[in-house]
């Protein structure tokens, strides 16, 4: 047993950590009170512009191409989440239905840049992240190997994002802002907020995090941009429900997610686990997620204002 | 009202950008060939491509209209609806590629008699696997057990001595016969040509699907960090993902090799200039087969009614003309092999027999 974990952790890590950045960006946005169901649309639209970058960028940068992909993913998926903050917090508009056009529009529209800029919808890079072993780190006995093996940068990157949140919501006065316009934003007007400013800094924070997952996926397992990252976005926000809204618990459900879905991808080529039918261990983790969002139905954290636009006249 | 405007603004925006991607050259010369899609997108490097390339190929040797649709879902009905656009539109020679559009073209064939289909891997059938050939259709299989026993040959000779893995997309026939072969064609290299490559239950496997990239990732790192040295991977996006883990290896300095199948994956395999981890591929000349089938339409010799196999004996698989990964002995064996199998010397079985899956 013990040795079927230490065989697919890395993997299973590699796997967590898009859904991981993805899901932490969907708290920001949620936790100023705009609903992101577009996490999807976003993450599909990071790949996008990584994979575009990284094609052109690669034989003149080489391998440090990835990570100006990364970058401009970030970049620009923070530049189309505009489109879901303007609707939803300008406009007014139905949050569910803003994020659903942003998931229409990316697959769309990606595949269509990528076919006119490319001539094909499927944009492959020469070279993706390479992985190593965390110097000395890996020596040391029992977590050596399972966390410090096989690493790609990327998730570094990704874990260092989620502990500098973590500090920014809770111990910052910006994090207090955040938190108080997702809980309730006209008492946070009063108090002399910007409420908008505040959302668009909210829905921004995760375009720009969705479109690093995105990016992420392309260059750690896939290598490949086909117009799709597999529902993973929808996948990222039943995490931040299941993780109650909270960066630690999110750490813990995407992890919960990615190793699920690893020991089921890959359970057929160990024989200890071939001898589980393959359907079971492919809906374990949906089944355990919906048991516990029944279980914690009662007692869920949800910012009391997400989903509800905000105007100055609704006091 | 600046809002609706504004709204209104973005809309018609939107619309445009839809209709001008929609104008299309079209010239008014002889036959109209069109084309149904599968799942995926007309460039997946597989079947859907492989197709397209010989309808386009055909479409500029003999001055033809052409035209493909990709229907909405991947069920009958939305087939269905697309055969019937291009048939509206004029395109009455359609070809349609994937054991999917089998009990579509069982109705279309039917229900459009003045139109010829062509049916590339299936043969139309009413949902009971009985084929029913129409004079109007023409059903087309390939024989993957022979392509996949080539590259089987092939790789086993490159690498000698290690252990070879499988990874199929659905376990479908294609992609078993495929499997089989490729078991044979590493056999028949152990026992007369002297290699001593292992093949272990525990790494011959059907992912389930054909688009699951990180399945195919993970599964291929299982098996390389288990001492495989080589993955024929027949799965379409899972193949990808697994191309992508084999790179990532061979980055870092170790032997993975990956054998790439329908078309010569060679090019998808580069990680750094020329180097490739694709050691060969298990080829289907879908285009070939598309190609022929409009040339035979345009000389009045349609094979229509039939169930046409292409194979060894007509060129129509085999690994690629250029492997760089093979040495020059290696190419020169498979050539031998490959002509015994055109003689009929060497017989590869389609069925599992005693096999692994």
């Amino acid at each position: 047993m013990w040795t079927i974990i230490v065989q697919i952790f890395p993997y299973a890590i590699a796997f967590t950590v898009p859904l991981l950045i993805t899901s932490l960006g969907g708290l920001f946005s949620e936790r100023s009170g705009v609903v992101n169901i577009g996490l999807e649309g976003l993450m599909v639209m990071g790949s996008f512009i990584a994979a575009y970058t990284i094609s052109v960028l690669y034989p003149v940068l080489g391998d440090s191409a990835v990570w100006a992909g990364l970058a401009l993913a970030m970049i620009g998926g923070a530049l189309f989440s505009l489109l879901h903050a303007f609707a939803s917090i300008n406009l007014n508009a139905d949050q569910v239905i803003s994020g659903t056009a942003i998931n229409m529009i990316a697959g769309a529209i990606t595949v269509y840049f990528a076919r006119t800029i490319t001539g094909s919808g499927n944009i492959h890079i020469v070279s993706g992240l390479g992985r190593w072993d965390v110097p000395l780190l890996h020596r040391i006995p029992v977590i050596g190997s399972l966390l410090f093996t096989q690493t790609y940068g990327t998730t570094w990157l990704v874990l260092a994002i989620l502990l500098l949140s973590w500090y920014l919501i809770y111990k910052t006065p910006f994090g207090l802002r955040l938190r108080s316009c997702g809980e309730h934003p006209h008492a946070a007007d009063a108090a002399g907020i910007n409420v908008f400013a505040i959302r668009y800094i909210g829905v921004m924070v995760s375009g720009a995090f969705a479109g690093l997952g995105g990016a992420v996926i392309l260059v750690t397992y896939s290598g490949e941009f086909n117009g799709s990252v597999a529902g993973l976005g929808f996948l990222a926000l039943a995490s931040l429900i299941f993780g109650q809204w909270k960066p630690l618990g999110i750490l813990g459900a995407t992890f919960f997610f990615g190793f699920a879905s690893t020991l089921a991808n890959v359970s057929q080529v160990i024989p200890e686990l071939a001898r589980i039918p393959g359907f079971i261990l492919k809906a374990f983790p949906y089944v355990v997620t919906l048991g516990a969002l029944i279980l914690f139905s009662k007692s869920s954290q949800a910012p009391r204002a997400a989903g509800q636009p905000f105007s100055h006249d609704k006091r | 009202m600046k809002k609706i405007l504004f709204a209104a603004a973005v809309l018609s925006v939107f619309t445009l950008a839809l209709f001008t991607g929609c104008s299309k050259s079209e010239s008014t010369k002889g036959m109209k060939v069109g084309m149904v899609t599968d799942a995926g997108t007309i460039d997946d490097k597989s079947f859907n491509q492989g197709t397209w390339e010989g309808i386009l190929a055909a479409g500029k040797d003999f001055n033809l209209d052409t035209k493909y649709l990709k229907p909405t879902g991947t069920t009958e009905a939305d087939y269905l609806k697309e055969i019937g656009n291009l048939y509206d539109a004029g395109y009455k020679f359609m070809v349609t590629p994937g054991f999917k559009f089998e009990t579509t073209i069982f109705q279309a064939q039917t229900k459009y008699p003045d139109a010829k289909f062509v049916l590339i891997d299936g043969s139309p059938h009413a949902g009971d696997w009985n084929p029913v050939v129409n004079e109007n259709t023409v059903s087309i299989f390939f024989a993957e057990h022979e392509s996949g026993f080539l590259a089987g040959v092939a790789s086993a000779l490159q690498v000698k001595n290690g252990e070879f893995g499988f990874i199929g997309g659905m376990e479908i026939p294609a992609v078993q016969k495929f499997n089989w072969g490729f078991q044979q064609g590493v056999n028949y290299a152990n026992e007369s040509l002297g290699t001593a490559i292992i093949m272990n239950p525990a790494n011959i496997v059907y992912q389930g699907s054909f688009d699951n990239v990180a399945a195919g990732q993970q599964l291929a790192a299982q098996m390389f960090d288990k001492g495989v040295t080589a993955i024929f991977c027949a799965a379409g996006g899972v193949g990808v993902g697994a191309i992508n883990e084999a790179k990532a290896r061979a980055k870092a300095g170790k032997d993975a090799w990956i054998i790439g199948v329908d078309v010569d994956q060679y090019a998808e395999g580069i990680w750094d200039g020329s180097s490739s981890v694709i050691l060969t591929s298990a080829m289907k000349r879908i285009d070939t087969a598309a190609y022929d089938m409009i040339k035979a339409e345009l000389d009045g010799k349609f094979p229509g009614g039939q169930i046409l196999i292409f194979d060894a004996k007509n060129m129509g698989v085999g690994i690629p003309a250029e492997n760089p990964n093979l040495s020059a002995d290696v190419t020169d064996a498979v050539s031998g092999v490959f002509a015994k199998l055109q003689s009929g010397d060497i017989v590869v079985s389609a069925e599992q027999g005693d096999l692994i899956k």
